[in-house]
């Protein structure tokens, strides 16, 4: 069963590559180790996340896609859902009973039928509607409840900062 | 509960919002999931009935006279370990143990199993994620028609990976077979959920535990009647027989007590 990771890995990357998703661009950082990607994400249309290109890594476990990746953005981003050192916390990235912010029972889960495009998917959704009832940045999460003017204000300058403005 | 509250409870319980929680409950988990791998292999030996009267008390009344119920009908039976996938591994060894002895049998379903990918991907499966389990599937039933034990089968069966792929594929198959008839299955399911929706989440993830509609579906997909003894700590002096469907002979046996399926001989 040795190498069925990688020989998905590699199956993923060539459907990624053939079919891009709108907004997304993801690939292994080197092509010597599929079990690290590199993904840019853009900030959906008119969210306040809007004109961002967000980078962000991915880590694949050996036994991928029994056990989902790990995804962390790799520059700075206030979110609800993404905890301050830029580790993504999203259901999709959870097998169900793997339960550490008491998603909803409807959530979407990780099995091995989902796929990195599902989860980058989810992601962008994640940027448009922050889910803040299950918050990773508590600060970030009360921000967008209460006064949602400074979150599109810190929003907007994480947007010029990503591309280099 | 407002979520201010779970923010004002969370604080009191000395929540640290710098901690990433997320990851040290699934360095936990992993922990729990390593200590029962190395204690229980994932299918075990077949072992006499007579030890399982051991497990429980000699004063547990209810539990003894079940055993000894079982042990009218069956001799032996082989743990398979408590990872939530007991119902579907058990049923792949069980079963395929069987195909060690029927050559047709295993043809006819080598059939099944080689159509259905086409199947879920007209289902809407993306094929890159199908590709690899239902090929391992097709290899071992592969191993399965040249000279291939009962020990060769264990070893499969005990290898993580291959063991793993194999319930991954068996998953499909409920899955796709409960999406196909939809219109039958959704008076089944609960929570207002659609049966896509059932499948994501309490089918095709790894561990999730089954029941009486996943077995309905693997036993209708495969054409495998399956009898299941519940054992339970309900009134009564025998376990409960059960066969899926009702009106076939079955072809093997699983115990079933509550939350965890063994197989029985």
């Amino acid at each position: 069963m040795a190498g069925s990771a990688l020989k998905r890995l590699m199956a993923e990357y060539k459907q990624l590559t053939l079919n891009p998703p709108e907004g997304i661009v993801a690939g292994p950082v080197n092509e010597d180790n599929f079990f690290e990607w590199e993904a840019l994400i853009t900030g959906p249309e008119d969210t306040c996340f809007e004109g961002g290109v967000f980078p962000a890594r991915l880590t694949f476990p050996s036994d991928y896609p029994l056990s989902p990746p790990k995804m962390k953005f790799s520059c700075d981003i206030f979110h609800p859902n993404i905890y301050a050192d830029g580790r993504v916390c999203i259901s999709i990235l959870h097998a169900p009973g793997d339960d550490p912010m008491g998603y909803e029972s409807s959530a979407e889960r990780w099995s091995p039928v989902q796929s990195v495009e599902k989860i980058l998917l989810s992601v962008v959704s994640m940027l448009a509607e922050p889910n803040d009832e299950s918050a990773a940045n508590v600060d970030a999460a009360k921000t967008w409840r209460e006064d949602r003017e400074k979150f599109n204000d810190i929003a907007h300058s994480t947007v010029r900062k990503s591309i280099g403005l | 509960m407002a979520t201010e509250n779970i923010e004002d409870a969370k604080a009191q319980m000395g929540y640290d919002p710098t901690t990433n929680y997320d990851e040290a409950t699934m360095a936990q988990q992993r922990q729990i999931e390593q200590e029962i791998a190395g204690c229980q292999p994932l299918i075990g030996k077949e072992t006499d009935l007579k030890t399982l009267h051991d497990e429980y008390s000699p004063e547990d009344k209810i539990y003894q006279d079940k055993i000894t119920d079982l042990q009218r009908k069956h001799s032996a039976y082989r743990r398979i370990r408590m990872d939530g996938n007991c119902f579907y591994r058990g049923f792949g060894f069980g079963y395929m143990e069987k195909l060690l002895k029927d050559k047709s049998e295993l043809q006819r379903f080598k059939e099944v199993v080689t159509t259905s990918k086409d199947e879920m991907i007209k289902l809407g499966f993306p094929s890159f994620t199908i590709e690899d389990f239902h090929s391992n599937f097709i290899e071992v039933l592969e191993k399965l028609e040249k000279d291939c034990g009962v020990d060769e089968l264990l070893e499969i069966f005990n290898d993580q990976g291959y063991s793993d792929y194999l319930v991954v594929y068996l998953r499909l198959l409920v899955s796709g077979h409960l999406q196909k008839n939809d219109d039958f299955f959704m008076n089944f399911i609960e929570g207002g959920r659609s049966v896509k929706e059932f499948c994501a989440q309490e089918v095709e993830p790894m561990g999730k535990e089954s029941d009486h509609i996943h077995i309905t579906a693997l036993t209708a997909i495969t054409g495998v009647p399956v009898c299941i003894e519940y054992m339970d700590r309900s009134e009564g002096h025998g376990v409960t027989t059960l066969v899926f469907p009702d009106d076939k002979t079955p072809v093997l046996t699983l115990l079933y007590k509550p939350g965890h399926y063994d197989l029985l001989y």
